[in-house]
């Protein structure tokens, strides 16, 4: 047996060695399969970062050189409104989405496999669905005639039809549905980790289902709750389509008025001073989760 | 006890009923959408009068409809295609490659994921208005081959992870050359990566609204752009035969998906 064993491997080792000897006289790499980054490389540099960095030097250059473009949007009112009703609206939906989201996964880390799938199939299919027109029903069902006001009304809930669209109501609705898959997911992963003897063990401690649910299961997890809701707070950040359709023009966000500055008034030196903002704050927010998330590396494995 | 479905008691009922709401809310504006596009009414009641076929039909009728869906389709293809040859070579040197500034190059090539669209939409339009390649198929193309990029690589580079590369020695050991067990060894264990990095990336260009809306001229539209045009001058029913139209495509590519990964795990 040890024999076999020692065989195999020296025998391995032997494989191991010629494929190493055969490497080294192959074609010359100068670092390992470097070769392979060169098509991605020139891409996103030619077409991501020199876009960008050359948007950013707009922000400073037009209309003239300076940072005339930044004082006037750090120090306009109108402008620190937008600011204020984007992190609302970004805070209000990560709160939602992860309140509504961790029962949901909490169920689907322990459901028998056959009840999860649909769930995850329902879950899948809102996600993959295409955006407007996700964002189109929406339009349609919270509109002052639509079917949500209508059945409230056929109730006899309300009176009068609500305002539940060109608003903030509308906002959070649609970007809360359109977050949780990815609050949703990642968290079931989080859950499923947790070892459910630590709460026997609570429980069997004398602790209350209350307790164990506050003092356990909560901060374990915690990282996973704290990663995903930044994430759902990074993208709400920068979102243009759903507060554009569902919004009203008094609670305009950020990427809307970066958009606006730049398509109607033509404005690219504000447009871009914006912009570097946007970026500033999501890069130093993304930095932030991949450090909650640390080794475990977020991007599923890579 | 609370991680143990079956000693959960009343809890279970609970946040089953909750997780059952939720899943309704998720589906709600789905299936509305499809029930939608076949009501008589025009201005969108619900419950419909009736049912009609009328929206479907006035949606083939207009050409506009049909190139916006052609130009998409045209555009999503060579995306996917871009994406997932460059998204192949360079999962290839991230996994495998061992060099200095290996995480800060992952991390450059993954950040078009992150970035908001709009910062990197308004950077390429201006880019694209000085080469002349604003408006163009060719434009196109290269900005959603940016955007999919991560959605390419993540994928192929997870599986690549997972598969063990003494395999590939073995069948260079056994005489093959290094890109012919690449070739026929390690890209076939690695298919199902290669799979959903094609889907997911023809997904990203083929739903892409943000950098659409600027980079389209008149003559060359996508669909988003054209039911972004719709909804923003009316609500018409014909965005809803459109919308379920697009919903069947994405339940095809969740059947596919299913039966595919099924057929690669046996």
């Amino acid at each position: 047996m040890d024999e076999t064993v020692r065989a195999v491997s020296s025998r391995s080792r032997v494989a191991v060695m010629s494929v190493e000897t055969r490497r080294n006289f192959g074609t010359v790499r100068v670092p390992a399969g470097l070769n392979g980054l060169l098509p991605a490389l020139i891409l996103i540099m030619l077409f991501f970062v020199i876009p960008v960095l050359a948007l950013l030097l707009r922000s400073v250059t037009e209309p003239e050189p300076g940072l005339q473009n930044y004082a006037a949007l750090l120090g306009d009112g109108t402008y620190a409104r937008v600011f204020f009703n984007t992190f609302l609206v970004a805070a209000l939906v990560t709160v939602a989405t992860v309140l509504v989201a961790f029962p949901v996964a909490w169920m689907l880390a322990i459901m028998p496999s056959g009840l999860a799938s649909i769930i995850f199939g329902i879950i899948i299919l809102s996600m993959w669905t295409n955006l407007l027109t996700r964002t189109y029903a929406w339009m349609v069902l919270l509109q002052r005639t639509g079917v949500i006001n209508r059945t409230l009304m056929t109730i006899g809930v309300i009176d009068h039809p609500l305002p539940l669209i060109n608003n903030l109501t509308g906002v959070t609705i649609g970007m809360v549905y359109i977050m949780l898959p990815f609050m949703i997911l990642p968290l079931v992963g989080t859950l499923r980790a947790i070892d459910p003897m630590t709460l026997r063990a609570a429980s069997l401690c004398g602790a209350s289902p209350f307790q164990a649910f506050r003092r356990i299961l909560v901060p374990l997890s915690l990282p996973g709750v704290a990663a995903g809701g930044l994430m759902v707070f990074v993208m709400s950040l920068g979102y243009f389509v759903t507060p554009a359709l569902l919004g009203g023009t008094s609670n305009m966000m950020l990427a809307e008025m970066i958009a606006q500055m730049v398509q109607s008034l033509l404005n690219w030196g504000l447009g871009s001073a914006a912009a570097f903002i946007l970026l500033v704050v999501t890069m130093v927010l993304y930095a932030l989760q991949l450090r909650l998330v640390g080794a475990r590396r977020t991007s599923g494995g890579i | 006890m609370l991680l143990d479905y079956d000693r959960m008691g009343w809890l279970r009922v609970a946040l089953l009923g909750f997780t059952a709401l939720v899943a309704g809310f998720l589906l709600l504006p789905v299936v509305f959408i499809v029930l939608l596009s076949f009501g008589s009414s025009r201005w969108l009641a619900f419950p419909p009068p009736g049912w009609t076929l009328k929206w479907y039909q006035e949606l083939f009728a207009d050409p506009a409809w049909l190139n916006a869906a052609l130009t998409s389709a045209r555009i999503a293809t060579m995306t996917a295609i871009l994406a997932v040859a460059i998204g192949l070579l360079a999962s290839f040197a991230l996994v495998r490659g061992r060099f200095a500034g290996r995480e800060i190059l992952r991390g450059l090539l993954l950040t078009p994921m992150v970035l908001p669209v709009v910062v990197f939409a308004i950077a390429i339009y201006a880019f694209f208005l000085r080469l002349g390649l604003g408006g163009t198929t060719i434009g196109f193309v290269i900005a959603h081959t940016v955007l999919a990029l991560p959605f390419a690589i993540i994928p192929i580079a997870t599986a690549l992870e997972g598969f063990d590369k003494s395999i590939e020695d073995a069948a260079i050991v056994c005489g093959a050359s290094p890109l012919e067990a690449r070739l026929r060894i390690t890209l076939p264990s690695i298919r199902i990566g290669i799979f959903s990095a094609a889907i997911f990336s023809f997904l990203a260009s083929w739903d892409e609204v943000v950098v659409a809306i600027f980079m389209a001229s008149p003559s060359l539209q996508t669909l988003p752009v054209k039911i972004w045009g719709s909804l923003r001058s009316d609500l018409s029913p014909v965005i809803a035969a459109a919308s379920s139209l697009l919903v069947g495509l994405t339940l095809a590519l969740m059947v596919m998906t299913a039966l595919l990964h099924r057929k690669f795990r046996t």
